[in-house]
């Protein structure tokens, strides 16, 4: 903060006047014979604070003049990206220490500002895993317009590189937040009465679906939110199924005022597929004969025994389950005949195992065979084999004059 | 076959033995249901021959001492003296029987998922060890099982252990040798059908040959990174091969310091892992974001490996320099993730 109007030192008559701060009293030192030009010329916050303004602790040390001005910047960004979040105080100071030791290392030091930047979204990220707050990397991204790819590699890198011990997204806690983001709660002119609902049955069946996506390996290696976006929307729909049967996933994500991540359809399909699987067991509704629609009515029920019932439907893993009971028995009958109107797949009497998705599936490719064992590596190579893969003389020149008159033609591609 | 010369040594040995008889009649054992053995019937016609000659009848040869064999070949003789009563004697041809089965062990162990074979093997051979324990003789109690493939001779390094049976199975090796000469380029890239070059992309010509299939990065230092072999032989072979085909083109190329940098395998579980549970107790080595990535990445120290595994079983291996730290990297993990077998 040097002020305008230079003076000459009154000792030695030089011009290099360099302001300094003793004890946060900033004073003009001449630089040739360090006599004292003036003190408290210049603002001093002493002053400052005796004219009742309020200066900030960071301008009134000096602990600004050790830490480079990238750095600074970027410990801005943590505190204003904390402040945006609206995450507790202590989460700041949390980030901002690990933005701190990650600007030490020299990897991170000497990356691009595109990388810097990213780097305040992953300490946030990090302090809010290890206090358990449920914030999505797309959060993130969108907040900080980053894509997904540096992100991801700065973020792996932060954590090998400080060895943080980051707990996993918890589900629960990001199916509340999630839910309670949509705009279904208040009837509005979007929102007709008939769609508004009442926000804790909403999340709690919404869990309870979340639930048996995880218990039927629906969850696992996949990306949380698509899930539970089909899980609000089918407990949305199974809450007032009278009217709101018949609203599709894009129309229900832009009444709720929520992105529709691509992958929900999917989730959509094989949670109703595990839900009618279970609707096979229970007597009353086997000879409803239900379908993907129909089941929705239904989802309660469903779920009030879904533990049950999901290891009724599905035998666990090689074993087959029987039942041990008559009626249990005969359920499991019935619910493979069931199976069969709607799958066509499975033998008649054996439940399907409860497996992810990606085994159910047939394989597409046959597994490669090993490799002969009897090659040593130092074979003899035939000259023909080699020759095979040069060039005649005569197509060289050919190959030359092709290339020629392509790059005499103007705009043309680089040679390969 | 290999057991020959062996089963001529015992079999001179059960000749020299005075002390016969005393001992038949312990080694009657009931345990394992003469079936069993059956199934090696039908090799025993090309194993009869050579024993003609040297053996004597059956009930000679089931009353020899046999307490210095392993446990197998003592029970082939006991149900030999079980036979012996029976009508349709093939008994003659239990003898044959463990050869035949050390034979086929061989072959089986040699490559391959063999689960089952091994398995009805140790089944078959598992009684065997029990039926044992009522031998009187001192040298017997021991021995306790040990696998006939220590009398055989084996191909080194049979990858298939007690645990998993599985093995994995190598995908990618990445190598690297040194040509020790200065090329041009634009040259090979000229005179080389199978080169590809473009100095604004990449500093290197990439060549590719059919067989085996596989990619080199050739640098105009003169060293060259060779990709995709399924095998460090193959992977040695095919970088022999970029090498001939640099030399034909008119340069000094050598082939010095050959070194594998990287191998790649992979294999199947077969049954669905809960990465969550995973991750959650192996929080040190495990890495699972399932924004990122669907895979959980488990970062092994001991051998210093990097395992993706994924929630269908299956399990990539990489960041191997010997194909035996694949495999023991995956005897490491096998048990962890039985563990989780039960979702």
């Amino acid at each position: 903060m040097s002020g305008g109007g230079r003076s000459r030192c009154p000792d030695c008559g030089c011009a290099e006047l360099v302001e300094d701060s003793h004890y946060a009293q900033s004073q003009l030192v001449c630089a040739e014979c360090g006599c004292v030009v003036s003190e408290g010329l210049l603002t001093t916050t002493f002053a400052d604070e005796g004219n009742l303004r309020e200066v900030t602790y960071s301008r009134s040390t000096g602990e600004n003049e050790r830490v480079s001005r990238s750095q600074q910047r970027g410990l801005r960004r943590v505190r204003d990206l904390c402040r945006v979040l609206q995450l507790p105080s202590t989460f700041e100071e949390t980030a901002v220490s690990y933005y701190q030791r990650a600007y030490q290392h020299p990897g991170l030091h000497a990356a691009r500002l595109q990388k810097k930047e990213v780097l305040v979204g992953c300490c946030v990220l990090v302090t809010c895993r290890q206090h358990n707050w449920p914030l999505t990397m797309g959060t993130i991204c969108t907040l900080l317009y980053a894509n997904l790819e540096l992100f991801s590699g700065t973020y792996l890198q932060i954590v090998k590189v400080l060895g943080l011990d980051v707990p996993a997204l918890s589900l629960a806690d990001l199916v509340k937040t999630y839910c309670s983001s949509f705009k279904l709660f208040q009837p509005s002119p979007s929102v007709s009465v008939s769609f508004v609902e009442d926000k804790e049955k909403m999340v709690s069946r919404t869990l309870q679906l979340v639930e048996l996506a995880s218990e039927s390996w629906l969850v696992t290696g996949r990306h949380p939110v698509p899930v539970i976006t089909a899980a609000a929307y089918l407990a949305w729909r199974s809450l007032q199924p009278g009217s709101r049967l018949t609203c599709s996933l894009s129309r229900f994500c832009k009444l709720a005022g929520v992105d529709l991540p691509h992958p929900a359809y999917l989730r959509v399909q094989e949670l109703l597929a595990i839900l009618l699987r279970m609707a096979g067991q229970l007597a009353w509704l086997r000879i409803l004969n239900l379908d993907k629609q129909t089941v929705v009515k239904h989802i309660g029920d469903l779920l009030q025994h879904r533990c049950i019932l999901l290891r009724q439907a599905f035998r666990d893993g090689a074993e087959e389950e029987e039942g041990e009971e008559q009626p249990q028995e005969e359920g499991e009958e019935a619910g493979s005949s069931t199976l069969e109107v709607l799958e066509k797949k499975r033998p008649a009497s054996s439940p399907p195992p409860l497996l992810p998705p990606c085994m159910l599936r047939p394989p597409k490719r046959p597994c490669p065979t090993p490799a002969d064992p009897s090659i040593t590596g130092d074979e003899d190579i035939s000259d023909s084999e080699i020759e095979q893969y040069l060039r005649t003389p005569r197509e060289i020149k050919d190959f030359q004059r092709a290339q020629a008159s392509r790059q005499a033609v103007p705009g043309a591609p680089a040679p390969s | 076959m290999e057991e020959e010369p062996y089963l001529e040594i015992y079999l001179d040995r059960c000749m020299n033995q005075d002390e016969l008889a005393s001992t038949s009649s312990h080694l009657f054992s009931p345990i394992v249901p003469y079936d069993s053995y059956l199934h090696t019937s039908s090799n025993q016609e090309t194993i009869a021959s050579p024993l003609e000659p040297s053996k004597e009848p059956s009930t000679d040869l089931s009353s020899v001492d046999l307490s210095f064999l392993p446990d197998e070949l003592n029970q082939e003789n006991t149900e030999q003296t079980l036979t012996e009563g029976k009508p349709g004697v093939e008994g003659n041809h239990e003898i044959q029987g463990a050869p035949s089965r050390v034979q086929s062990l061989n072959e089986k162990d040699s490559g391959g998922i063999c689960t089952d074979d091994f398995s009805l093997s140790n089944s078959g051979l598992n009684p065997l060890s029990d039926g044992n324990s009522t031998l009187p003789s001192p040298e017997n109690s021991s021995s306790g099982f040990f696998p006939l493939t220590s009398m055989t001779p084996l191909m080194p390094v049979t990858p298939v252990s007690e645990g998993s049976g599985i093995v994995p199975q190598l995908q990618n090796i990445v190598s690297t040798v040194n040509l020790a000469c200065k090329l041009d380029l634009k040259k090979i890239a000229l005179q080389a059908k199978n080169a590809e070059y473009n100095p604004k992309r990449f500093a290197a010509v990439i060549m590719r040959i059919r067989e085996p299939r596989t990619t080199a990065l050739i640098f105009s230092s003169g060293k060259m990174v060779c990709t995709g072999a399924k095998s460090e032989e193959l992977s040695r072979l095919a970088a022999r091969k970029f090498a001939r085909v640099v030399q034909k083109l008119g340069f000094p190329a050598r082939f010095l310091d050959f070194k594998i940098q990287n191998m790649v395998g992979s294999c199947d579980m077969r049954f669905p892992i809960r990465l969550e549970s995973l991750a959650l107790t192996h929080q040190q080595f495990s890495s699972y974001e399932p924004e990122l990535f669907p895979g959980l990445i488990y970062r092994m120290v001991k051998p210093r490996i990097v395992l993706l595994i994924f929630v269908s079983g299956k399990v990539v291996l990489t960041g191997a320099k010997e194909r035996s730290e694949i495999y023991e990297a995956f005897e490491n993990i096998y048990p962890i993730l039985k563990g989780f077998k039960k979702a």
